[in-house]
């Protein structure tokens, strides 16, 4: 028996009430479209998509917040919005934009909190907070109220709030929202540790690249309610981080540049915008280019939009067909 | 059952330990806003021994008696919402901004675990108010004193059932928090005075529409004349109240998970 | 001087049109108005009923109602001045106006007056709808009605002084909110909101008549329902008093305020 996830035909529609005045106008949104969907226990799975995509509404059904309206699903052999409570023994969640430490004390009061909340018994709880706080490199902060620790910190409180009555599987929606360079980086890979020695199901929604290239092993692509990409990490890493965008700015008229790889997005007199495919010329080799060309004002190195990526993939647009 | 009991119990003091360490955090805040709540009410005694100086008698009612059902009711208020203050106005913000979702997280009963989730700092001034002013005036033998405390705890189911009530209209009407507020504070307004007052079309009204007499009256009636029959009455009461209106906020929740709250203006 | 009299009164009449925008707020801040008046009728009808003759202070029950409904419209009224000057002194945005302190005066009770003029006609027309629902019409008099009209201004111009020395102590204290508490309380208790001032117990009369609260409340409520020249030389030499009193007081505190600004660099 599958103790992670099944989805079957899952859809959720949304019944929107518009008031102008006194009239009322009535329309219904199709957030979810009758999604299948199976993760085995201790998977590790990266949920993406634009927003309205239905990644949320999706988490907050496997979880029991929302109640579908048709469909069937089954987290760890329970069906979530009847079973929610139960259900909940074996569930952490972090929400990116919400919190779960009280904001004016020290994470351990929370913690504290949590353990009734759960009804852990002493030494499992004692045991299991320690064991976090040494993983996730809390000690220094344990006194400390939450107010005053950094986003980075107080992320990884939040994870470890998360996982204090070792839930089997963990839904975390935009977890590094907001986070520098070397924090995200650090929360990812405690992410990954966890799910690899204790086994846990990890759900992670995000819009990052990273998050899903360092946390996950699977990638399910969601846009409008359906799933339209599930596969490997490596898979859909060629065709969704195959590339970057380069933008410059000159201070005068660059030298020209062709490089295999690289097509222009964008050129002005002073400024290139330019795509360039990583599995053919590495984004360094290109960047050494354009500091050679010319005397640079500004340089910034991104990620494509996901929405320009996913709109591509949804297309067809295979990273085989170009270059 | 009775082991869930002494469950729920032990989570109601680890609330209130962790709200109390909360508010102790920001402690000038705290004490300022229990001391001022403490100024108010007695401010409304004085003018009661104003009133009573030169009227002694109101329809039976003396000072005594008005002074019971003010420290009556501002004692079950007090309790009321230093443990459950999430059944104080904050309610209504809870359920339209979403706050809900991360109450449906937790191996809970939603309600009984959200409402304790807070407490309002201006209760502390009123239940340690409620009492003293009881003691002072009063001065309660051993029987009535423990009546009290009872009671005071029945006016505090009755509020937490009005609180969830004002506060629940929020699954159904969108910008609910004004009304509620005013419905709130018109029975609270009619709860510290005495029902002699009112008669006819009144008390009807006081017993349904605007249910005073379930939160105050008929426990300062109980205080009284000490019965157990009144007694029941009066905890039945607030049963009733506190029960009608977790059945209300049950059935807003199940709009509320079927995500059919959603609706703009415009 | 005719050019500042004209802004001021265009500064007034500005917060005044302001103030009708939030109608929606108003008419449910009214809906309290109106629960407070009714059982305040209440509580006066019962004591009427038991007393001996039909006149209390020398007003009978339906001016003593009509009293009541002044007296309220008043109180309610008051706009939080005391907030304001508070924000003032600790956002530092005094330190901009401190080139014209009167101007800053002038300013805020331009405002005041636009904002205290609409909430009390809108407290009055409710009160008013209530008072002839349940008692009628009493006597009224052109004569009568412009003392009325004379006593009610100064009555609010008290108060904004007080109000504005509460908000003053912000340089002082670490918040003016408690002490605006106990000034709004005063107001509501030594003003003669709920019972005329001539019921309070015979000790407290000759501090009644120091105080300045008498004159903010209660004047305009006699006025009102009981009019006459005798009256208004009384209500006018006692405001007169107060006001000279009062302006002398906020000059001074300003004064020591603003100094206490300079040196400390704001």
């Amino acid at each position: 028996m599958n103790r992670g996830v099944e989805i079957r035909a899952l859809t959720k529609n949304f019944v929107l009430t518009r008031w102008s005045g006194f009239r009322r106008s009535v329309s219904e949104i199709v957030a979810v479209d009758g999604i299948n969907l199976d993760v085995p226990a201790g998977q590790s799975v990266a949920l993406i998509g634009p927003n309205g995509a239905g990644k949320s509404t999706t988490i907050k059904m496997l979880t029991g917040i929302l109640h579908p309206t048709s469909g069937e699903a089954s987290v760890l052999g329970f069906i979530p919005w009847r079973d929610r409570r139960k259900l909940a023994y074996s569930v952490g969640a972090v929400f990116g934009l919400r919190s779960q430490l009280w904001y004016h004390l020290p994470p351990g009061d929370t913690f504290e909190l949590l353990a009734r909340i759960y009804n852990l018994r002493r030494p499992d709880f004692i045991q299991t907070r320690d064991l976090l706080i040494d993983r996730f490199n809390l000690g220094p902060f344990m006194q400390t109220p939450v107010r005053k620790l950094s986003l980075g910190q107080r992320m990884r409180a939040e994870v470890v709030a998360s996982l204090l009555h070792r839930p089997k599987i963990l839904f975390l929606d935009e977890p590094t929202i907001g986070l520098d360079v070397i924090a995200r980086q650090e929360l990812r890979d405690l992410i990954r540790e966890w799910n690899h020695n204790d086994g846990t199901t990890v759900f992670l929604t995000s819009h990052d690249a990273g998050d899903i290239e360092h946390v996950a092993e699977r990638v399910i692509v969601v846009n409008h309610g359906h799933v339209v990409v599930d596969g490997a990490v490596d898979a859909v890493r060629r065709k969704y981080l195959g590339s970057k965008i380069l933008r410059v700015q000159f201070h005068g008229t660059p030298a020209r540049i062709a490089m295999a790889g690289v097509t222009s997005l964008s050129h002005s007199e002073y400024e290139w915008k330019m795509q360039v495919d990583t599995t053919i010329t590495p984004v360094g080799q290109v960047t050494a280019a354009v500091l050679d060309a010319g005397s640079v004002a500004d340089i910034a190195i991104e990620d494509p939009p996901l929405e320009e990526v996913i709109a591509r993939i949804y297309s067809g647009d295979r990273r085989e067909e170009s270059s | 059952m009775c082991r869930s009991f002494a469950d729920y119990i032990r989570l109601v003091a680890a609330y209130l330990r962790i709200n109390l360490n909360a508010q102790l955090a920001y402690r000038g805040a705290f004490f300022s806003e229990a001391i001022a709540m403490f100024v108010n009410n007695g401010a409304w005694v004085l003018f009661w021994v104003f009133f009573f100086t030169r009227f002694p008698v109101l329809r039976g009612w003396s000072f005594k008696d008005v002074v019971s059902l003010w420290a009556i009711c501002a004692a079950g208020y007090g309790i009321a919402y230093c443990a459950m203050g999430n059944a104080h106005r904050q309610l209504a913000s809870t359920i339209t901004n979403g706050e809900l979702d991360m109450w449906l997280l937790h191996p809970r009963a939603v309600l009984p675990h959200l409402l304790l989730g807070r407490t309002i700092p201006s209760a502390w001034g009123d239940w340690i108010f409620g009492y003293v002013v009881y003691l002072a005036f009063v001065r309660p033998d051993a029987r009535h004193m423990a009546m009290f405390v009872v009671l005071s705890f029945t006016v505090a189911m009755a509020f937490v059932g009005l609180g969830i009530m004002a506060g629940s209209l929020s699954f159904y009407v969108g910008n609910a928090g004004a009304m509620s507020d005013q419905w709130r504070d018109a029975v609270i307004t009619f709860a510290t005075h005495p029902p002699a007052l009112f008669d006819g079309a009144m008390k009807i009204l006081l017993f349904t529409v605007i249910p005073a007499g379930f939160v105050s009256y008929l426990p300062v009636a109980t205080l009284k004349s000490m019965s157990m029959r009144d007694l029941f009455m009066a905890f039945s009461g607030a049963l009733g109240l506190l029960s009608v209106s977790a059945g209300v906020f049950y059935h807003g929740l199940r709009r509320y998970e079927s995500g059919n709250l959603i609706s703009m203006n415009g | 001087m005719r050019s500042s009299a004209l802004r001021y009164g265009w500064i007034g009449y500005t917060a005044a049109r302001s103030n009708m925008a939030y109608r929606g707020e108003v008419l449910f801040r009214s809906s309290f108005l109106a629960v407070i008046l009714y059982i305040f009728m209440r509580l006066w009808t019962v004591v009427y009923a038991e007393s001996k003759n039909g006149r209390i202070a020398g007003m009978t029950l339906p001016q003593m109602l009509w009293y009541l409904v002044i007296t309220e419209a008043v109180f309610m009224s008051a706009p939080r001045i005391w907030a304001e000057v508070d924000q003032d002194v600790r956002t530092g945005r005094l330190a901009v106006q401190l080139i014209r302190p009167l101007s800053y005066t002038a300013g805020h009770l331009s405002r005041a007056m636009g904002e205290r003029v609409v909430r009390f006609a809108i407290n009055l027309i409710i009160g008013s709808i209530v008072a002839l629902f349940l008692v009628g019409p009493i006597a009224m008099s052109i004569r009568g009605l412009a003392m009325f009209a004379v006593v009610l201004p100064v009555a609010f111009v008290l108060d904004f002084f007080g109000m504005f020395l509460v908000g003053l102590s912000a340089f002082w204290l670490e918040s003016a909110a408690g002490i605006a508490l106990i000034y709004s309380r005063s107001v509501m208790l030594f003003g003669g909101m709920f019972l005329p001032l001539e019921v309070y117990p015979d000790a407290l009369q000759p501090v009644l008549r120091i105080l300045p609260f008498a004159s903010m409340v209660s004047a305009p409520g006699r006025m009102f329902v009981n009019p006459s020249l005798a009256l208004l030389k009384e209500s006018l030499i006692t405001q007169g008093v107060a006001v000279v009193a009062y302006a002398g007081l906020v000059s001074t505190v300003q004064f020591i305020a603003f100094r206490r600004l300079f040196s400390n660099g704001g």
